[in-house]
């Protein structure tokens, strides 16, 4: 199986309002598959779809290769671990309490417990009451719950939400290494870039509920290459001359700068010559570097905090 | 699987104030009955069963399905917080059985209940001074009154699980067995879920309520059983999950 997660046109709406929108997703099996967007883009409600919480209003989703319906409902299940919205517990019992019970309704043997517990390194508080926990060890719990039955498939909604700086360098090497141990994939929501920069391997960034830009993590990190920004004595000119002569060259509509999208030796030289030739005087010729960051501003249309 | 969910409810049960709730409420109506009995005791003359008809007087008009109701609420409650919604929909079980599961833990609950007001009515029966052991006719009558927890028991669970307050449905419970009491005035009490367990449970009588005919009681509780067990899982089967 190629995909373990597919989704067609996959919809959601709340009367007139989409909250996702003919989303196709395509999770391959063994990734860790970053879900990027603002908050409020719809990455919550898909996950919900995913695992069944929420009702698609159109569209179809397939899990390890078949659809999500009634009749496959406790197949996917068993093979999902999630961890979706806030971490869910139970105040009133002990984090070990609360593992038992998920022991329980998987069906698997409470000898797991000291394992995923150890796991996210939490071994010390087992026996603390949930409701005393700080917000990052019941995140921790909540990952620990979504690891017991060792998954197939993985499903975390902002699992760094929450956690102090050391907390959310610990989840993130803890989630990077889930696919070589167990053979998990994972698919994991975060509206930090940065954040699914340093984790993922293929990255789909939604946004008002549509999907913006899905491949590799390298694939995104080949629009970031560098560029050349050339000011010249007469832009317009130049801008003709150069693109006809094929050179990778654009001109924003707005200020009339000429963007050169390569910062390869013999294309800058040729550029240079082929000004001169026509007597257009170089003013500027300068390399910039375009971040993931503008990237995602340039496909979502919003600043992010980053 | 039902086992799997009837234990992992029991699980969610550990230190919980349930327990605490059915010990100490049902001492209320024993007290409020007993001291009913006592000052009438020159009008109520058949011992036991008039000791009972003031017992049940207070326990099954005010007390017993808000109990239920408690209890419902509270099981519910644990799931409406911290997102545990999102947890018990996506644990690997049908689930019809995540509701009877918590239904089973319900009846459980109930019948303790009943056991523990069968014990307070034979206590305050011997405080009383009353001849002999409690007749056999109240032991079946609390029963009865058990068995009509399946109607009760099923329809507070399903308004717990859809109403996310605590007290709204107790509210409900409270102003069911009110009205349940003119439902019983009326001879209709097989209608309404709330007047079956006063029925089921002889309350205020000291004569058989039903008349010895248990078949149309049985049917009744059937038939509200099946159809708010069923309400409740095509809620679930069709509602998004909002945790």
């Amino acid at each position: 199986m190629e995909n373990i997660i597919t989704t067609d046109s996959l919809t959601k709406r709340y009367g007139k309002k989409y909250v996702v929108k003919n989303l196709d997703l395509c999770v391959p099996t063994g990734s860790i598959y970053g879900f990027l967007g603002p908050n409020g883009a719809g990455k919550s409600t898909t996950m919900k779809m995913l695992l069944g919480l929420a009702k698609p209003t159109g569209g179809e989703i397939r899990i390890f290769g078949v659809p999500v319906e009634e009749k496959n409902r406790l197949k996917i299940l068993k093979h999902t671990g999630s961890l979706i919205e806030s971490p869910a517990h139970y105040g009133h019992l002990s984090g070990r309490e609360n593992l038992q019970i998920i022991c329980t309704l998987k069906g698997i043997p409470e000898s797991e417990i000291d394992s995923v517990l150890k796991t996210v390194r939490m071994e010390n508080q087992q026996d603390k009451k949930v409701k005393n926990y700080s917000l990052g060890m019941k995140q921790r719990l909540g990952l620990a719950a979504a690891l017991l039955g060792r998954p197939r498939l993985l499903l975390l909604d902002e699992p760094t939400n929450g956690l102090d700086p050391a907390g959310i360098q610990e989840m993130r090497e803890l989630i990077c290494s889930l696919p070589e141990r167990f053979g998990m994939t994972v698919l994991v929501s975060s509206h930090l870039l940065s954040e699914i920069d340093q984790m993922a391997t293929h990255v789909g960034i939604i946004n008002q509920g549509e999907l913006l830009f899905q491949d590799s993590l390298e694939s995104l990190h080949r629009h970031s290459r560098v560029r050349m920004r050339i000011r010249t004595t007469d832009d317009g000119r130049a801008y003709r001359l150069l693109s006809r002569a094929a050179l990778p060259v654009r001109q924003d509509t707005q200020t009339g700068e000429v963007m050169l999208d390569s910062a390869e030796d013999d294309k800058v030289l040729r550029s240079g010559r082929l000004l001169a030739e026509h007597d257009i005087g170089l003013l500027r010729l300068e390399e910039c570097q375009v971040s993931l960051e503008d990237i995602f501003l340039k496909l979502t249309g919003k600043k992010v905090s980053l | 699987m039902l086992l799997r969910c009837i234990k992992a409810e029991n699980l969610k049960l550990k230190h919980s104030i349930i327990w605490s709730a059915c010990i100490f409420i049902p001492i209320i109506p024993a007290v409020m009955g007993t001291f009913n009995y006592l000052n009438n005791v020159g009008l109520l003359t058949e011992g036991w069963y008039s000791l009972w008809t003031q017992f049940t007087l207070f326990y099954s008009w005010l007390f017993y399905a808000p109990l239920i109701a408690l209890y419902c609420s509270y099981l519910w409650r644990l799931e409406h917080l911290n997102s545990n919604w999102n947890v018990l929909m996506t644990a690997p079980v049908p689930v019809r059985d995540v509701f009877l599961g918590k239904l089973a833990v319900i009846f459980r609950v109930t019948l303790f209940t009943q056991v523990w007001v069968f014990i307070l009515y034979v206590i305050c029966g011997k405080l009383c001074g009353l001849p002999g052991a409690a007749p056999l006719d109240t032991v079946l009558w609390m029963l009865r009154g058990t068995l009509a927890a399946a109607a009760i028991g099923t329809m507070q669970l399903l308004l717990s699980m859809v109403i996310r307050s605590f007290a709204v449905p107790i509210g409900i419970a409270l102003a069911g067995s009110i009205l349940g009491f003119l439902f019983m005035n009326k001879g209709w009490e097989l209608y309404w879920p709330y007047s079956l367990m006063m029925a089921g449970m002889n309350s205020n009588k000291s004569e058989d309520a039903l008349g010895g005919n248990l078949i149309p009681f049985l049917v009744s509780v059937a038939v509200f059983f099946a159809v708010f067990a069923g309400a409740a899982v095509m809620w679930l089967r069709k509602k998004d999950v909002k945790a």
